[in-house]
């Protein structure tokens, strides 16, 4: 009994290959040098991204292995590269954080890694087998690190409950997997969508099923409404690096996923899943707008942010064109650099046991205005004013959405962004117009300093000179048609 | 384009009267006698030792999560090693690529002493 | 026994599940019990589809789905135990110190 041979092209996969075995190597480091070897694995962790990085780059074109099921293309690679910035930075800039709290010792490290590396196969993931089993081990590391502090009521909590409700999505996307598998007798995206293709794959319900729960199931791990009551429990309770990490990688990762699944599987069937992409995109505008207006804790507004931003991100999938992707990408670039920006700001905060509340800021101009500005100028960039980064994203998914045809939904989209500018603009009001409340002097860790002020650069820079990140972003969206 | 949400509006309403159904039958149709013996907890007839609540050593489950992952894990060797004879080097390189993974856990789990009783 | 048999029966085991995690008011072990049904409600119905379609795939993800589960499994049971830790209680009702 021959089998047929596989082709396997492990150079495809070097930038996983090379995450996994560093990841394995450091959690022994760490095993066997207990608390000493804290440092070298956080330099370690370091030098591996970058090295991955690099390896990325050495990739071109589009290429498949393991008989279909991992993909590499312009668009995966960019994605991946937007995963490690989104792992490096968050790291970097909370490594007195992570000594301070007792969350040092490497594994941390390690854990975030394989989050990652479950992101990086969910973004070249070419079957619905090796996209689920990207997803469980991103999602599975993350419930672990929301739950980090052993000793923290709250981040215990966070990680419970992130896990609850994290596996019925779970369980959901993998339903809806079965019902896609028994109507067309494949997993591959290639082969479900050959036989869609074909005039017997039209209309079946139980397909619409499948693909109503591998939305729901998807729309859960993005934190898009209906599906986003975890997110604000979650991103208050989990240690503030882990927030920050949450906030970008899973989200680009899931959504670099739905892209496969949308455009490249069920193309034929947009009909249906356009439709509740809309829904999901207008609910979640909405409640990231007005959820965010009674929090007294910044953890909690950004959680209510992210979800508004999501919904916007799900306009560009909505708009279902290349332009809408390329909206995508360049709005979750600008997000990444956004929302680590600001978690860098209140991790610095953290030093002096403050920040978790609003009421933290208040009078932070008198006291230290280049702090407050650069506050300032990232909420004024998620809030989505020019000159800043953040108006360039709107603007490039509201365009597709306009050009899609979808006019009344870009019409919501901005009036929704002028009632969530309001809470943004009420943190500035905080720390320019209210009166300080007790002394401190907040001042920024060397790692912080680096990623807040690459952060502000890069939301400066993209805001005023745009056309770099869209000549990417528009080259990474090609293998879409 | 609606009508292809039927079948979610019939599972909807399967589960809410499969749930409720049992839920509700029980509770009509049971008969509600309590008395004390009925009440207390069951201890093979004699009378009970201890809280009903009785709490397990944390251990257990230290031991249980650790025993749950290798335990599981060992069903990927059954269908490689039946189809061993067919699936060649490549298969065998594989298995052995996924149990020095499973390896590298171990190792950690050892040396972090999670193995000990004490 | 027709197809139509045992995807019946794997979505009852799924409703029963969801419904196990969103009714239950008393323990969290039951919240994880639901979720492995959940799991299994899923294999029963890739083994069904494998079987009646004569395709092996079904099968080979149901492998992945149980190792899978058992490692979610051993996931929830540490949390939990960090959860009992700081609590002294798996009560669904007192996981509730964020508000807002």
């Amino acid at each position: 009994m021959a089998v047929e041979q596989l082709d396997i092209h492990l150079v495809l996969m070097m930038p996983e290959i090379l995450v996994a075995i560093m990841a394995m190597a450091l959690l022994l480091l760490s095993a066997w040098t207990h608390k000493g070897g804290a440092g070298v694995i956080h330099w370690l962790t370091m030098m591996t991204i970058v090295a991955v990085v690099l390896v990325i780059q050495v990739g071109s074109g589009t290429a498949t292995t393991f008989g279909g099921q991992f993909i590499t293309d312009d668009f995966s690679r960019y994605v991946k590269v937007v995963m490690c910035l989104g792992m490096v930075l968050p790291v970097l800039m909370s490594a007195d954080y992570i000594r301070g709290h007792g969350m040092d010792g490497g594994e941390y490290h390690v854990v975030t890694m394989f989050a990652m590396l479950g992101g990086m196969i969910m973004a070249s993931s070419g079957g619905f087998l090796i996209l689920y089993l990207g997803l469980e081990l991103m999602s599975l590391s993350l419930y672990v690190l929301a739950a980090w502090r052993r000793d923290d009521r709250c981040s215990s909590e966070a990680g419970l409950k992130y896990f609850v409700l994290g596996s019925v999505a779970s369980g959901l996307l993998l339903y809806g997997i079965s019902m896609v598998y028994g109507v067309t007798g494949g997993t591959g995206f290639a082969e479900v969508a050959s036989f869609l293709g074909k005039p017997e794959g039209h209309g079946s319900q139980l397909l619409a099923l499948g693909v109503v729960m591998i939305l729901a199931g998807m729309g859960f791990k993005i934190a898009a409404v209906p599906f986003h009551m975890w997110a604000p429990d979650v991103y208050q309770g989990a240690p503030t690096p882990v927030t920050a990490f949450m906030s970008v990688v899973p989200k680009v990762a899931a959504i670099a996923a739905l892209f496969r699944i949308l455009f490249d599987v069920f193309p034929t069937y947009h009909v249906q899943w356009v439709p509740i992409l809309q829904l999901f995109a207008v609910l979640s505008m909405a409640v990231g707008a007005f959820g965010g207006l009674v929090q007294t804790n910044i953890k909690r507004l950004l959680a209510y942010s992210s979800i508004g931003h999501v919904g916007y991100m799900l306009i560009g999938l909505v708009a279902n064109s290349q332009a809408g992707a390329q909206g995508v990408l360049v709005y979750i670039t600008i997000y990444l650099f956004m929302t680590v920006g600001v978690f860098g700001l209140i991790i610095a905060f953290d030093r002096q046991g403050l920040g978790e509340n609003i009421s933290d800021y208040q009078g932070l101009a008198r006291k230290q205005p280049v702090m407050a500005f650069v506050m300032a100028m990232f909420m004024f960039s998620m809030a989505g004013i020019p000159p800043l980064a953040g108006f360039i994203g709107k603007f490039s998914i509201f365009m597709a959405a306009v050009k899609g045809g979808f006019i009344p939904l870009a019409v919501v989209g901005v009036l929704f962004s002028a009632v969530g500018a309001f809470y943004y603009i009420r943190v500035v009001k905080v720390m320019y117009f209210d009166q300080p409340e007790g002394e401190f002097k907040v001042t920024l860790s060397g790692g912080g300093f680096i990623v807040v002020s690459l952060s502000l650069f890069m939301i400066f820079f993209w805001g005023i000179l745009p056309g770099d990140l869209l000549a990417w972003t528009g080259a990474s969206v090609q293998a879409f048609h | 384009m609606l009508e292809h949400y039927f079948p979610i509006l019939v599972l909807l309403g399967a589960a809410l009267a499969i749930g409720g159904g049992a839920m509700g039958f029980s509770y009509l149709v049971g008969p509600k006698r309590p008395y004390h013996e009925k009440l207390d907890q069951y201890e093979c007839g004699f009378a009970p030792l201890g809280r009903i609540r009785m709490r397990f050593d944390v251990r257990f489950y230290l031991i249980a999560i650790i025993f749950i992952v290798f335990d599981i894990e060992a069903a990927f060797l059954f269908p490689w090693a039946v189809a061993f004879e067919s699936i060649g080097l490549i298969g065998f390189i594989e298995m052995m690529l996924f149990l020095s993974v499973l390896l590298v856990g171990y190792a950690y789990v050892w040396k972090k002493g999670a193995l000990e009783w004490e | 026994m027709s197809l139509n048999h045992y995807l019946v029966l794997g979505a009852i085991l799924f409703t029963i599940g969801i419904f196990g995690i969103f009714l239950n008011r008393r323990n969290v072990i039951i919240i994880m019990m639901s979720i492995e049904l959940i799991l299994l409600a899923v294999n029963i119905n890739f083994v069904a589809f494998s079987r009646f379609m004569g395709n092996v795939d079904g099968q080979i993800i149901t492998f992945f789905v149980m190792t899978v589960a058992a490692a979610e499994a051993a996931i929830g049971l540490a949390i939990l135990v960090a959860f009992f830790r700081n609590r002294a209680t798996i009560d669904v009702e007192e996981i509730d110190s964020m508000k807002g």
